[in-house]
């Protein structure tokens, strides 16, 4: 497992900013750990607009204030003092996006898979997600990313920050 | 004003009754001026509206003006015509609230998905002069399966033991006609038990209505799940039961842990009120509780275990 590369599940909720600042703190004022910050993009659903181009407006406006959300999460972790080329941002496109430019892409049916994908493929040995704190009957029927994560990781940490 | 559709009336169907000939229309934007006696123009064809549909549950008729029961003057058939009506509703489910949309495209694209699948209502989608997708939907020649099961009048031991294994083998082909829409990302997005019909011909079990839609992101098939668990409780319990239902003295062996966990009224733990019900799917009913722990994240998850319960009920001679 490798200890030196983190891997932050970031959707810019409070959550989430507060699993940010968290890492912040924990590795801070050590430059030896790689920090990333991952986001996949959850496009909305094309059925809820009566057209393709309202649907895309608002696609837009998700991404931009999602890449807003990294630079700021990326920010935070620098001023912490991680050094800056031990910080990174990915952001995950979705494959239903209007928008999309990139080759890889995220098929949408879980974040929490995505996230360990990512992490996988990355080498990460801990992955660190924030929690809502949701009610049983709001898991069962819309289920919990962090729930996902902690069930579904094999061979890393997770650090579930709430 | 629309035109008369007098000429073509008197042409096309001279038995309907001239006092109540309609108008003509070829934009379906204002469905709510459309009515009986009307004439929807559609690509070649003509739709003569006879009535509004109407829905009825909890012994109310909720009328349903945007969709219309047809007769096809060219064919002779009898259609259900559904007009573009965009609408976000909140639907309440326990102490939840979902907000919920309906989606014309979304109904077009599953309808030509299904397309000769008598697993799922059949129709196809015309686009008006207003550029509005209408579906055209053919009547399902059957009945529905929760009418079907509450028109029984016999005791549960007997329904459970003669005719349920045969219902659950048709639930779980229905089931896995779900499956197959989510393998094709696709909900859809109202699964009621309302919505579930016998074919008359085969006995084979037929999903309608999949123009609702609704944004769970990390549990896309979430509501059509809880959708299933609510059907086959009622299919195992033969009807549903509630706390308020049952005799005091079973009542007093109900705690909430055997209760639904959207609706804790309702009995999901039914092998308390019929204890020859096996394990297996006393296991399926329990993961709708409220003392479930995991939940069923996919279809095939719960068609895995639909299918030792069937298992069961064989090794139990049933």
């Amino acid at each position: 497992m490798n200890t030196d590369k983190i891997l932050i599940a970031y959707d810019g909720s409070d959550n989430a900013q507060r699993s940010v600042a968290y890492v912040a703190a924990m590795v801070g004022h050590d430059g030896t750990r790689q920090v990333d910050v991952a986001a996949i993009e959850r496009p909305a659903d094309r059925d809820l607009f009566a057209d393709d181009a309202a649907w895309k407006a608002e696609c837009q406006r998700r991404n931009a204030a999602m890449r807003d959300a990294l630079d700021q999460a990326r920010a935070m972790l620098v001023a912490a003092g991680i050094p800056d080329d031990k910080v990174g941002t990915r952001f995950v496109e979705s494959c239903r996006s209007p928008l999309r430019e990139a080759t890889e892409c995220s098929i949408g049916t879980s974040i929490a898979l995505e996230v360990l994908r990512l992490a996988e493929e990355g080498g990460y040995g801990t992955v660190v997600v924030g929690r809502r704190g949701v009610s049983k009957q709001e898991e069962f029927l819309f289920g919990s990313v962090s729930t996902k994560i902690i069930h579904a990781a094999k061979g890393l940490a997770v650090w579930v920050v709430a | 004003m629309a035109p008369s559709a007098r000429e073509l009336l008197t042409r096309l169907a001279p038995d309907f009754p001239a006092r109540h000939v309609g108008e003509l229309y070829d934009d379906t934007t204002e469905f709510m001026r459309i009515g009986y006696g009307d004439v929807m123009v559609l690509g070649e064809r003509h739709f003569l509206v006879l009535r509004d549909e109407a829905e009825r549950r909890f012994g109310m008729e909720d009328p349903k003006y945007w969709v219309k029961r047809c007769r096809c003057l060219e064919t002779g058939g009898r259609n259900i015509v559904k007009l573009v009506f965009h609408e976000n509703f909140p639907m309440t489910i326990g102490s939840m609230v979902v907000t919920c949309t309906r989606s014309p495209r979304k109904e077009t694209r599953i309808l030509d998905l299904v397309r000769g699948d008598p697993r799922f209502m059949q129709g196809e989608t015309i686009y008006d002069a207003a550029d509005n997708p209408v579906r055209i939907l053919d009547l399902v020649a059957g009945k529905r399966l929760d009418e079907k099961i509450e028109a029984l009048e016999m005791p549960h031991r007997d329904y459970f033991h003669d005719l349920f294994p045969t219902v659950l083998e048709r639930f779980i082909e229905a089931c896995q006609a779900i499956k197959w829409l989510h393998d094709r990302n696709e909900k859809h997005g109202d699964v009621r038990r309302d919505h579930l019909y016998v074919l008359h011909d085969s006995g084979q079990y037929c999903w309608i209505d999949f123009d609702y839609t609704f944004d769970f992101q990390e549990s896309p098939f979430g509501l059509d799940l809880f959708g299933l668990g609510n059907i086959i409780q009622f299919l195992v319990g033969m009807g549903q039961h509630t706390t308020q239902s049952i005799s005091p003295a079973l009542r007093a062996q109900i705690t909430s842990d055997d209760c639904s966990i959207m609706f804790p009224n309702r009995i999901v733990n039914l092998q308390k009120l019929f204890p020859y019900i096996p394990l297996e799917m006393t296991n399926v009913l329990r993961r709708f509780s409220l003392a479930a722990e995991v939940y069923y994240d996919t279809a095939g998850e719960l068609i895995d275990d639909l299918c030792r319960a069937r298992q069961a009920l064989g090794r139990n001679g049933i």
